[in-house]
């Protein structure tokens, strides 16, 4: 695209605009990143906004180590692989029942998981939690996991569906015609097919799990299968006067994320806007 | 096996872990929900438990008339937060992603979007802990700047607390938006654009006659995400605020939670907000069905 109807000046000024906003959104997980190698005494005396005179690594050690987030960090990677793996995996098993078999009850199904979407998890909460003790998993690593996989799956059969109805019939009745089963032809055909729309469903199922606090919070007690957010949350509270190490507990929670991020900027913004524009 | 029992078993097997997930963890708790609301449940084994009665609206009266309006204040700041959306991050997204879209600059696009996109992948509770050290508290970088004019400034309690609650949403979510309109700018058939220009029309007109009569349903779409966003709003509060100071910040599922989870349980209020909450969703999905509807061609 020529760019003729476009002034030198509303150029500088775009750019400058869009500058500004570039920098608002990332200067203060900068300025985080910096002030977690200060001391508590450091950052309590010296400008805030500075950039440390002597870089200090204590408080990862001690964040890591005493503060518990080694245990943090690996419960947050068991609940993201395994939730993710199961969200992609079943809705892509019920996307293919749903877009490829069909059954008179597959409006109806298909339907409720649509409307799974738009609903909020907060507003069932406290059926949530009650049911969760009623079968005695409060407190366990499958109380967490059984509601992450199901709140992952609206989203993840809806997509799935959605990419699976633009399969071609004649391919699957090909395979038909050679006598293979439905089951057969997911696994084999279908399945690999759907890899793209599986990347992308990896990816929101991954970040909205490893992001995931409330119901984390409310359904575990203690350390011990607690993840990182929830860490924090409680970390914040016992360590709040302590900022160097507050800071540095922030750091190794966003570390991971703006990593994974930096990966896969691209795929996360594919599936954002996939996900979200049709509710 | 019948080649009809085959599909039959297929179907079950491929739909049904699934379906049966779903429908515990979403869908009964749900209607549980409801229910629950509409008894003097408040703790306690809740199966078999002969003190549970059903006491009709009770609690929704109780919750819309008791005298500290709680109710109302958490409404309202939930309405706050659905502002900030309309008047804020979608003007603001929407202007950011056409201006990408129309490469109006050519260099350095990913870099802007990627960006600008950035705190909506951090975790809330993350970034709530963070900017109530960056922006709250006496040894704030907000007050190190407001010293830097005034070095004899003194920290006092903010009075309209919700107003950097607010900033910050609106510093999450912008992006957001900014990717929903980019994705869908990028949908408009080029060819129209290149015909209008080659009639000799104007970026404004562009702008006005073609890309914003295209983007009308995404609008309301964004809209709808906009309410939707601001009932799951809960991480970013209760890790900056913890809904006060005296419940000022506190939006519905915080003070759903407060009722239920923390001091003394009050779970008929807490599932009578939740119930609102629900209620505001399903109208929203219906509302959500229509536009889509009604402009469904041009989301596709």
């Amino acid at each position: 695209m020529d760019n003729r109807s476009v002034s030198i000046v509303t150029k500088v000024f775009i750019y400058l605009v869009m500058s500004v906003f570039a920098v608002l959104s990332i200067y203060p997980i900068f300025w985080l990143l910096l002030q977690s190698f200060k001391t508590n005494q450091v950052y309590l005396t010296t400008n805030k906004l500075s950039f440390p005179a002597e870089w200090f690594f204590g408080n990862y050690e001690f964040v890591w180590v005493r503060g518990g987030f080694s245990t943090f960090f690996s419960n947050s990677v068991i609940y993201a692989v395994i939730t993710v793996v199961l969200v992609v995996l079943l809705s892509n098993m019920a996307g293919f029942a749903f877009a490829k078999i069909r059954y008179k009850i597959t409006p109806l199904l298909h339907g409720l998981f649509v409307v799974g979407i738009l609903l909020t998890i907060q507003s069932i909460l406290i059926p949530l939690f009650l049911m969760v003790n009623a079968v005695g998993l409060y407190n366990t690593r499958l109380g967490v996991l059984i509601p992450y996989i199901g709140l992952g799956l609206p989203m993840g059969v809806y997509l799935c569906t959605d990419f699976m109805k633009g399969i071609h019939d004649e391919l699957l009745e090909a395979a038909r015609i050679d006598g293979a089963g439905f089951l057969k032809i997911f696994a084999r055909i279908v399945f690999p097919m759907c890899a793209p729309v599986s990347v992308t469903l990896a990816i929101i199922t991954f970040t909205a799990t490893w992001n995931e606090f409330i119901l984390m919070n409310l359904m575990t007690a203690g350390d011990k299968y607690k993840a990182i957010p929830a860490a924090v949350g409680r970390f914040a509270g016992t360590l709040g006067s302590d900022y160097g190490k507050l800071f540095t507990s922030l750091s190794i929670s966003l570390i991971p994320i703006l990593i994974f991020y930096l990966i896969f900027r691209n795929q996360i913004t594919k599936g954002v806007a996939a996900g979200s524009v049709k509710g | 096996m019948t080649i009809k029992g085959e599909k039959r078993l297929s179907y079950m097997v491929l739909a049904l872990p699934a379906v049966i997930i779903y429908l515990a963890v979403v869908a009964f708790p749900t209607i549980f929900s409801v229910l629950l609301s509409l008894t003097n449940y408040n703790g306690g084994p809740i199966f078999g438990n002969s003190d549970i009665q059903f006491v009709g609206f009770k609690s929704y009266i109780w919750m819309f008339t008791e005298p500290t309006g709680n109710f109302y204040t958490s409404l309202l700041n939930n309405m706050y937060i659905v502002g900030v959306s309309v008047f804020g991050q979608i003007p603001l997204g929407f202007a950011m992603a056409y201006i990408l879209s129309r490469k109006l600059i050519k260099t350095g696009t990913r870099f802007f979007q990627s960006m600008i996109f950035l705190p909506y992948v951090i975790s809330p509770i993350i970034i709530g802990v963070l900017f109530k050290a960056f922006i709250m508290g006496p040894h704030s970088v907000y007050m190190e700047i407001v010293r830097t004019f005034n070095p004899d400034a003194v920290f006092t309690l903010n009075t309209r607390p919700m107003i950097p609650v607010l900033l910050v949403i609106l510093w999450m979510f912008t992006g957001f938006y900014m990717i929903i309109f980019l994705a869908n700018m990028q949908r408009i058939d080029p060819a129209i654009i290149e015909a209008a220009r080659i009639d000799g029309a104007k970026e404004g007109r562009i702008l006005y006659h073609i890309i914003l009569p295209a983007m009308t349903g995404v609008i309301i779409t964004c809209a709808i995400l906009a309410i939707s966003g601001s009932l799951r709003t809960f991480d970013l509060i209760y890790a900056m605020t913890s809904g006060g100071p005296a419940g000022q910040t506190r939006v519905l599922s915080l003070y759903m939670y407060q009722s239920a989870f923390q001091g003394s349980a009050n779970y008929p209020l807490a599932n009578a907000i939740s119930t609102v909450m629900v209620l505001i969703s399903v109208i929203l999905i219906v509302v959500t069905r229509r536009v889509g509807r009604i402009f469904g061609g041009k989301e596709e």
